[in-house]
């Protein structure tokens, strides 16, 4: 019955919206993971986030109107209200306190077999401003174009790809300087 | 170090992007699969339940909001005033028009009339046994008749009935004493109409005709005796006419014949008056006085009375309770508008707030 009634409710969005949810979600889970845990950086709190996120997508599937955007711009607006909103219980500025080598351990595993420069980059990045921080997770980690980027900041395209470019500047200064 | 360009940084940023946990990534998958049932069940199987409905409670809105517009709809243009609805349509007019028409005479009312004769019905004005001084002449009475109608019809059509009223009234070879017309909203017609008696059965069928009959009363004043009594007095002031021109031609002096002659002038005076009496009331016996009102439904008309509830009584009804109704509404809506405002307010500003805490919390 339950399995009837999420067939009837997937087939009605999917059919309104002319996409599939579960396609949906294959195709951007990772990179909604990949954006929470590079604005978050924690992991914990990433999975937390990009589950909220996709439930809610889930829930409001129906609502989904695909002439004001892409369900992927839709879909990362949803993931970064949740991310602030994370932020914002924690009373912090996306930094963390508890977990801070998550993504540095990684980075530095990386870094150990070979890769010094990308040591550089990743304290670079960690350097950054939560505000530019967001840019480059949305850009590099999650692969949006400069378009959905502007959908999902609410600001216009123009906007995105000048503060983008602004934050790539200061990323490459805080890497030579970390040289 | 040398400054990346942009391809390196590109690919370096790239290269760090964060993957989820392999038992991450399949637990979610499972509950997507599962459609997040599994994490709260109430709230699982009450959205399931939204979502299965959520098409059947489209168009049971669409069907709703339709069918109240229909109503609307036909509500304001069958009932409400001023419609172009023609009034034949409205089954209690036509009932009303045969029932008055050519039914037995209706109801006439009891009362004094100006002459001070008694006013009775016109079902005891040609009474079977007739009794009282004058019941010889029962079948040469003289009875006086009036008749009131009113006309309900839409405020576009009176002009059109005032019209017919003065074709009716010319087919009977009427007089019309007097007319007003207004046009528009609230508009109407009064007519004080001179019929020949004879045929005020067949003006009154003409007027029914025209619209609907909202009322129509009709009266009738028996003056046989009032005009016979004129009669006698005339026949006995020429008898004394008569005498004093006797005395007049056989007057001896003077002084005899000026008092005759005063006396005479006075008589004839007297014979005079009572003629005049006399053709009054023949021409009131020849001819009745009706008063025709043409009304429209804002107009104030008078309901009909015959006690009768049919489809016209209940589209009016109808009409009524959608006009209260709409008042309830309207007096609701008056009452929720200031909270329904706050509210909205309130939400506005909790999203501003929520949209400005999470800029902040980026720094």
């Amino acid at each position: 019955m339950s399995e009837t009634l999420v067939a009837i409710a997937n087939h009605e969005t999917a059919s309104e919206a002319g996409i599939d949810f579960d396609r949906l979600y294959r195709d951007s889970r990772d990179d909604l993971y990949a954006y929470a845990a590079g604005l978050l950086r924690d992991r914990a709190a990433a999975e937390e986030v990009t589950a909220a996120a996709f439930e809610r997508a889930y829930r409001k599937w129906s609502r989904f109107d695909p002439r004001r955007g892409s369900a992927r711009a839709w879909l990362f607006g949803i993931a970064r209200n949740a991310a602030l909103d994370e932020l914002r219980r924690r009373g912090r500025q996306a930094e963390l306190a508890a977990e801070p080598a998550d993504l540095e351990t990684a980075t530095a595993a990386e870094s150990a077999e070979g890769s010094a420069r990308r040591l550089t980059v990743a304290a670079g990045l960690a350097a950054l401003a939560p505000r530019d921080r967001e840019l480059v997770a949305l850009k590099f980690f999650a692969g949006l174009s400069n378009a959905e980027i502007a959908a999902v900041m609410k600001i216009s395209e123009s906007n995105a790809g000048t503060r983008l470019h602004r934050v790539l500047d200061k990323l490459r200064e805080a890497c030579h300087a970390a040289a | 170090m040398q400054p990346l360009s942009d391809h390196e940084l590109a690919t370096e940023l790239r290269a760090l992007r964060p993957t989820p946990e392999p038992e991450f990534a399949s637990e979610l998958d499972a509950r997507v699969a599962a459609g997040f049932a599994d994490d709260d069940g109430r709230a699982g199987a009450f959205e399931r339940l939204l979502a299965w409905l959520r098409p059947t409670r489209r168009r049971l809105l669409t069907a709703s909001a339709a069918g109240a517009v229909a109503a609307v709809a036909i509500a304001t243009v069958v009932i409400a005033p001023g419609g172009d609805e023609p009034t034949e349509s409205n089954p209690s007019s036509s009932l009303g028009f045969l029932n008055l028409a050519e039914d037995a005479p209706p109801e006439a009312e009891i009362g004094a009339g100006a002459t001070g004769e008694a006013l009775v019905p016109r079902a005891q004005s040609a009474p079977s046994s007739p009794t009282g001084p004058y019941a010889s002449q029962t079948r040469d009475r003289e009875v006086e008749r009036s008749a009131t109608i009113f006309l309900r019809t839409d405020a576009g059509d009176v002009r059109r009935a005032s019209a017919d009223v003065f074709s009716a009234v010319s087919a009977v070879d009427g007089i019309v004493l007097s007319s007003s017309v207004e046009e528009g909203e609230g508009g109407g017609g009064n007519f004080e109409l001179l019929v020949p008696s004879g045929k005020l059965g067949d003006a009154l069928a003409s007027f029914s005709e025209i619209a609907e009959v909202a009322s129509r009363e009709e009266s009738t004043a028996d003056v046989t005796a009032r005009t016979v009594g004129l009669n006698e007095r005339i026949e006995d002031a020429r008898a004394t006419v008569d005498s004093l021109l006797a005395q007049l031609a056989t007057a001896d002096s003077e002084d005899e014949r000026a008092a005759a002659e005063a006396e005479l002038r006075a008589e004839r005076r007297r014979v005079a008056a009572l003629r005049a009496q006399l053709s009054d009331l023949q021409r009131r016996t020849n001819f009745a006085r009706v008063s025709l009102q043409i009304v429209t439904d804002d107009s104030g008309a008078p309901a009909g009375d015959d006690g009768s509830w049919g489809i016209g009584a209940a589209l009016d009804d109808a009409g009524r309770i959608l006009e209260t109704a709409a008042a309830v509404a309207l007096v609701g809506l008056a009452v929720l508008a200031p909270f329904a405002l706050l509210a909205l307010l309130a939400w506005l500003a909790r999203r501003r707030w929520l949209t400005a805490s999470r800029q902040r919390a980026l720094g």
